[in-house]
């Protein structure tokens, strides 16, 4: 359920900006279940569920729906699209993909000269992003202009794939996996009385959680996200950040949040009582919508709950499943523990 | 099958250098029925043969290579893949990539690659060396060399899709379109009462030296060769290429060419208003079959029409179906003008 739920939201679009086909159908899984739904002008869905019992403290849950992509600057006379990047992106991870430009979902690619005309210097070196450029096929700038338009957001190729031993690839993962977490408790019964934040623009600063958080005003914040892996063969030791099979990650601090130790350590208490494999990030790198939600009005308390990605932030993001499954198990045993 | 159909079928088969058998099945069952003889050669090279009965006949071979670059497992570290390359890969395009491994049965694996959260601009700016580079297949260091052993080839993982109007994209397009090509242009020949023996030769290895077509040509001893490859199209990054996709076939000139051959065929692409281009040769290589086919045995009569083509070797290259009915209509006016 929770896979299904995931792989859908991954094949939506929702570049920073245009997260409106995520809300759309988030909404629709959430509107027969919730008590009460909000939407603000920066485009967040706060969704607010009534549980067993009502909680002293204010409890929300957050994810964002944005992912990262592009975004088309100009089209050339002969047809091209310039495009810059919404959200941070290695820019070697762009080159030769095949893309979706704008509301049409117009396919393009990537493209640039063959390997054969470059120098040795050449191949050794990425191109800038303001030298790439995106292929749909136009002949010139008229035909272009018919189907696509300078500010069209542009999203990464949607296919899903399960392969090898559990594992999941698919655009989006960072942070569709926290979105489906989210409609999963929603259409479930819950423990106690919970708001569900699902925030736009976390990709370019965390722009829908600043809002989003003075809107709802929590006391205690749990951040679902996708994280930072680095276990590839090459890299050592703490270098890795986290490990895909290693459980969830409870991180101590990114770049953006120390998060509150307390509930920090009622997290790994669950995990560790309920058989659920965790570990931490073992390197001080990224960011969640925390920094913002933790530092908003009188401040609340934050901790986060993520699952390793590998390839995060390209086309081909990788999770190990059963993983994503824990993170759901733990929000879960979170707001038990909060209805206590 | 029409001719994008066909090409399209033919870019979704897997079949790197050396490692051609899918490609080669599928062509020969599609020409059954077309062909007074089909034979396969020691190193794979798929010949069909429509005889003309009339003495002193010519026989005029038709070649494209059925190859495609891709990579070859040469071992695994902690479950990740290792490879090396066949053919002329663009180690640019490797990370983040999708890929198939052609096990049995096959394996779905992604490159991975490094967050950017952990590196450093200059680090995001510098291609990664393929020796960096491990194939993700989600599976133990046991079950990977086990499942993929060492001399397992491998090659991308991406379809063919209409771009634009009137254009494919995806991977092997190089040479597979121009498979495509000849196939129609044979079956189209193989109909009619002609002054020729044809021979349809879908040669392998092309991508690692010409190395079928040498033996192939060897043994066929044709009286004249067409070679049909594709050349580089112009891209806004790649001005100083010598054709335009979708202003027709690209009729190449220099020493690796026939120049009487050559003359003919633009002769005759005027005279039946076929679109065509005039293409540059320098050098005695052509970088296609022509290369060695024109020195087998006591040499050989030939030509050489090349489809433009943007973004050469990687998995999305993209073509004009206008430019590949130019040259099937040139070849086909030209074989069937030819006299006894």
């Amino acid at each position: 359920m929770m896979l299904d739920t995931l792989e859908t939201l991954c094949c939506l679009e929702g570049v920073s900006g245009g997260e409106d086909e995520v809300r759309d159908y988030i909404l629709e899984r959430v509107l027969p279940h919730a008590d009460e739904i909000r939407t603000d002008p920066l485009g967040n869905l706060m969704v607010f569920k009534k549980g067993a019992v009502t909680p002293e403290k204010r409890v929300m849950l957050c994810a964002h729906m944005d992912e990262v992509g592009l975004i088309v600057t100009h089209i050339t006379e002969d047809g091209y699209l310039r495009f810059d990047q919404a959200g941070g992106i290695d820019r070697r991870v762009i080159i030769g993909k095949k893309v979706f430009v704008g509301p049409g979902r117009i396919l393009g690619v990537v493209g640039s000269k063959a390997v054969h005309m470059t120098t040795a210097e050449q191949r050794k070196k990425l191109p800038e992003i303001k030298d790439m450029f995106i292929d749909i096929g136009a002949k010139d700038k008229a035909e272009a202009e018919k189907q696509v338009h300078i500010g069209d957001l542009v999203a990464f190729d949607d296919r899903v794939v399960r392969f090898g031993d559990g594992f999941v690839k698919a655009k989006a993962i960072d942070d569709r996996v926290g979105c489906a977490t989210m409609v999963e408790l929603i259409e479930s019964e819950l423990p106690c009385d919970c708001w569900f934040a699902f925030t736009t623009q976390e990709e370019v600063g965390s722009r829908g959680a600043t809002v989003a958080a003075r809107s709802i005003q929590p006391d205690v914040a749990l951040v679902l996200e996708g994280t930072t892996a680095a276990d590839i063969p090459g890299t050592e030791g703490a270098g890795r950040v986290c490990l895909l099979g290693s459980g969830v990650v409870l991180p101590f601090m990114d770049r953006g949040t120390i998060y509150d130790k307390d509930l920090r350590a009622t997290l790994i208490r669950l995990a560790e009582e309920n058989g659920i494999p965790w570990q931490t990030k073992s390197m001080i790198a990224g960011g969640t919508d925390g920094s913002v939600v933790q530092r908003s009005g009188a401040g609340a308390e934050v901790a986060a709950l993520s699952v390793a990605v590998r390839n995060i932030h390209s086309p081909a993001c990788v999770a190990k499943i059963s993983e994503c499954e824990d993170q759901l198990k733990l929000a879960r045993l979170f707001l038990a523990e909060m209805a206590k | 099958m029409e001719l994008a159909e066909l090409t399209k079928c033919l870019s979704g088969l897997s079949g790197p250098s050396g490692f051609e058998e899918s490609v080669r099945e599928y062509i020969s069952s599609y020409l059954h029925h077309a062909a007074d003889e089909i034979r396969t050669d020691a190193l794979g090279n798929m010949i069909a043969i429509k005889r003309c009965g009339k003495l002193g006949a010519k026989m005029i071979l038709l070649d494209a290579h059925m190859d495609e670059i891709g990579f070859i497992v040469t071992g695994a570290k902690d479950g990740f893949l290792s490879f090396g390359m066949l053919g002329g890969v663009d180690q640019r395009m490797l990370p983040a990539r999708e890929v198939m491994v052609l096990s049995d049965p096959p394996l779905y694996g992604v490159i991975d690659t490094m967050p950017p959260h952990v590196l450093t601009v200059e680090e995001k700016s510098k291609a990664i060396e393929p020796d960096k580079l491990f194939i993700d297949v989600g599976l133990t260091q046991e079950e990977a060399l086990k499942a993929a052993p060492q001399g397992t080839p491998v090659v991308y993982a991406a379809g063919c899709d209409d771009l634009g109007q009137g254009q494919l994209c995806g991977k092997a397009l190089d040479d597979r379109a121009c498979a495509a090509v000849i196939i129609k242009a044979f079956e189209r020949l193989a109909a009619q009462e002609l002054n020729a023996d044809i021979c349809c030769l879908v040669s392998t290895q092309e991508e690692v030296g010409h190395r079928g077509a040498t033996v192939a040509a060897f043994g066929l001893e044709p009286d004249i060769a067409i070679v049909v490859d594709v050349t580089h199209g112009r891209t806004p990054d790649g001005k100083e290429a010598l054709t335009d996709c979708g202003k027709g076939a690209a009729i190449g000139i220099g020493p690796n060419i026939n120049t009487a051959l050559a003359r003919q065929l633009i002769a005759m692409a005027e005279e039946k208003k076929i679109p065509y281009q005039p293409e540059a040769v320098p050098g005695g290589n052509s970088g296609t079959n022509a290369h060695a086919i024109q020195v087998a045995r006591t040499g050989v009569v030939t030509a050489l029409i090349s489809l433009p083509l943007k973004y050469m070797h990687t998995p999305v290259e993209v073509v004009h179906i206008s430019d590949m009915e130019a040259i099937v209509d040139l070849i086909a006016a030209y074989v069937e003008s030819l006299e006894v």
